[in-house]
């Protein structure tokens, strides 16, 4: 029903395309969220060398969602992701907490760059369904987005790759705050 | 995309780049009409801009220019295409990338008509120049000129159309050839990187699913999960190497057979300044490459040698000749077998280069002797018809009779040294000096013949074995010539092979071999009959052919290859 509806709306309004970079730690969970939204299945995946590609039709809208590895030495290429990039959405594992300072001194450096200023980014405190998993504000306040990030527009969602929790409303989010791009 | 004449199919893709605003002010500033004429630092400025900021900025850079050279007025558009001209000769693999893209190259030609228009305007003559000059250089000798493809298509495609290309300064030319600086690993390494990052963003970019195919075994190569980077890097600088050594021993052998008078002469101080600019980079290479000994080693060596050398060039060139003759310097001894990286020796010293300049410099005296080197260099070198041990249509091995020319040293030397003779010394050099086992082969460039006692012509003599041609007119275009090998070594000579080439205008029927294999001191061991058709007995120019010999010999294998002039018959 999703489908068809969707496609009176982009008769309706005109559809929209948008380039989508899905970025975080090596085990965040970006892999099986991309195939999540995708295929609507759990596909367990070998940790990405490289990166995928997919295309979500989510509302009106196309999203091109790039998910490129996080392995340490894959991060020094992710710059090369982002030229056109419309929103970054930061995956988290929230139950990783000695890993968390390190995913948000990553976060930081691709928010630095130049090419990056105009992103509105999404972060998921993904694994929710991780008992001892941080809280999405927990999350949020390690990551003193508040105070940092001022010109920015940005959000955090709690999510579960594994039941699609948060997922939906995340990409929705996106859709509603980049409807001028 | 308007209509025009011109295009390759499929429409562009769309996106429009991120907005580099400093990287447009540099661009319009360099164009503006304020200029008189187009300004270098100027558009240096923009090369710098974007060699340091990489990423987006060869792209976006490309798309003002071509943009601006598509504007209506004249001046914009001459100083744009100067511009890029600029950008594609200090900005490397990242403009090329960018130039050489199907789309780019549309919007070049966009007012190119269908038809050639009777006279061309400056603008379009500037950018028949600049696709000529693209063709002729980054087209043929980028290390990854598998990506100028859309390039040499466009070429064609404006030919095929009717239009003509303008001849090209050599002088232009040669700024994009392959630079002769010997680099440091690092060095290798960050060069290898940018073109690599380039690559991957223009993949990202183009986003078709075999780009990201490409991208994504990149991205794996650039993470190091692949060797792949290390080994170039590698084996760029051996190859780079043993060209310099390779130059080390011309230039050895070139000094010898010199003397005081032609210090000066343009090869002479091109080999000079080529090795004495390298020689800082030793020192570096040798920092990085620590914990490699027999790399390390061998480049001291090397680098004494080099030493050495310069010394009697130094000696030479203030007049101490007799000193500089005491100065004894070894020919290095880099493996003679068929040592595969030295495939593009041919690109040496560049005589092509050297050629045109004497053309114009001599008044075209010469040019048949250079459009006959031109023919020499762009034959091939072709097997025996039925050739002994290399079987016929279905056989193993053939990778090795495929091979274009592997020119050992010989053959660069006698090209050099003929073309000397033709163009500025006539008198041969003094024959003493030479090193015993060279002296024929260097004679022959340019003495049509030494002729031995039983009528034959001593083609080329080793340790191992000599080579004797019998040559003999069959009719007013043929020429019948056999080869008489005879063996000079204690050692039996196994697997022989040999290849000739003739320059194109002629035809050449080898016979099979009458054996391959040569007992020792057996005198006319092997023999092997060929004819030339099409080589008219009052050709203006003398035959040249080109020859290679390998074999094997002591269980090391052997190549010996050398142009020669066959003599009037």
């Amino acid at each position: 029903m999703g489908n068809s509806f969707s496609r009176v709306l982009s008769k309706l309004f005109g559809s929209r395309e948008m380039k989508i970079l899905m970025l975080g730690l090596d085990n965040a969970g970006k892999t099986t969220i991309l195939y999540k939204l995708k295929l609507n299945k759990i596909k367990t995946s070998a940790p990405t060398v490289g990166f995928n590609v997919e295309t979500v039709a989510f509302r009106n809208v196309k999203f091109n969602m790039w998910d490129v590895g996080g392995q340490e030495r894959l991060r020094p290429l992710w710059r090369h992701y982002f030229p056109a990039t419309t929103a970054l959405i930061f995956v988290i594992d929230s139950h990783d907490r000695d890993r968390l300072n390190e995913a948000k001194e990553e976060l930081y450096s691709i928010i630095g760059e130049k090419e990056m200023e105009d992103v509105v980014l999404l972060v998921l405190a993904n694994k929710q369904d991780l008992r001892g998993a941080l809280k999405p504000l927990e999350v949020s306040n390690y990551l003193q987005l508040g105070e940092n990030l001022k010109n920015q527009l940005w959000c955090i969602v709690g999510s579960n790759a594994l039941t699609g929790q948060g997922l939906v409303e995340g990409l929705s989010w996106i859709a509603n705050n980049t409807k001028n791009r | 995309m308007s209509s025009s004449g011109i295009y390759l199919s499929e429409a562009p893709v769309r996106r429009t780049g991120g907005s580099g605003n400093a990287l447009l002010r540099k661009i319009q500033r360099a164009c503006r009409l304020s200029l008189v004429e187009p300004d270098l630092s100027l558009n240096l400025d923009v090369a710098d801009y974007i060699n340091a900021k990489q990423g987006g900025a060869p792209r976006d850079a490309v798309l003002t220019i071509v943009k601006l050279i598509n504007s209506r007025g004249i001046h914009t558009a001459v100083f744009a295409l100067s511009l890029l001209d600029v950008l594609v000769k200090n900005c490397g693999y990242p403009i090329h990338l960018q130039i050489s893209r199907k789309e780019f190259l549309n919007e070049l030609v966009k007012r190119f008509p269908e038809k050639p228009p009777m006279r061309y305007t400056k603008v379009q003559r500037l950018i028949l120049t600049a696709i000529e000059e693209w063709y002729q250089t980054i087209c043929k000798n980028s290390s990854y000129k598998e990506d100028m493809k859309y390039i040499r298509d466009m070429h064609s495609l404006l030919k095929y159309k009717g239009y003509v290309f303008p001849k090209i300064n050599q002088e232009d030319l040669a700024v994009l050839r392959p630079s002769d600086h010997l680099k440091t690993p690092s060095e290798l390494q960050k060069e290898q990187e940018i073109a690599q990052a380039a690559k991957l963003e223009e993949l990202i970019r183009r986003g078709k699913p075999e780009d990201l195919r490409e991208a994504n075994k990149l991205m794996k190569v650039m993470a190091g999960y692949k060797e792949d980077n290390i080994v170039n890097v590698t084996q760029t600088l051996t190859d780079e190497l043993t060209k310099l050594k390779r130059k080390a021993d011309l230039f050895n052998e070139m000094l010898s057979a010199l003397d005081t008078a032609e210090v000066e002469d343009g090869a002479i101080v091109e080999l000079y300044s080529s090795l004495k600019s390298s020689q800082p980079k030793f020192q570096k290479i040798i920092e990085e490459k620590q914990g490699d000994e027999e790399f390390v080693q061998d480049l001291l060596q090397f680098n004494v040698k080099v030493n050495q050398l310069i010394q009697k060039y130094q000696l030479l060139r203030t007049g101490h000749a007799s000193d500089a003759h005491k100065l004894e310097i070894p020919v290095s001894t880099t493996s003679p077998a068929g040592s595969t990286t030295l495939a593009n020796e041919i690109n040496l010293i560049d005589f092509d280069d050297n050629d045109n300049d004497d053309i114009q410099g001599s008044g075209g005296g010469d040019g048949g002797l250079d459009d006959l080197l031109g023919d020499l260099l762009g034959m091939k070198v072709s097997p025996p018809s039925q050739g002994y041990g290399i079987g016929g249509s279905i056989s193993l091995g053939s990778s090795q009779i495929a091979q274009p020319i592997e020119t050992a040293k010989n053959h660069n030397s006698i090209d050099l040294l003929a073309e000397l003779s033709s163009s500025h010394h006539p008198s041969p050099p003094t024959s003493e000096s030479f090193t015993p086992s060279r002296d024929v082969d260097l004679l022959d460039g340019f003495k049509s013949s030494t002729s031995s006692s039983n009528g034959r012509l001593l083609v080329n003599s080793s340790s191992n074995l000599s080579l004797e041609f019998e040559v003999t007119r069959v009719n007013s275009s043929a020429i019948k010539m056999f080869s008489y090998f005879s063996s000079r070594s204690i050692f039996p000579i196994e697997d022989l092979t040999f290849l000739v080439a003739v320059p194109k205008t002629c035809n050449l029927k080898l016979l099979p071999q009458s054996g391959n294999t040569i007992a020792s001191g057996s005198v006319d061991g092997v023999t092997q009959e060929g004819l030339i058709e099409n080589a008219p007995v009052d050709a203006s120019k003398p035959l040249k052919i080109k020859w290679k010999l390998t074999y094997t010999l002591d269980g090391k294998s052997i190549e010996e290859s050398s142009v020669y002039t066959l003599p009037k018959v």
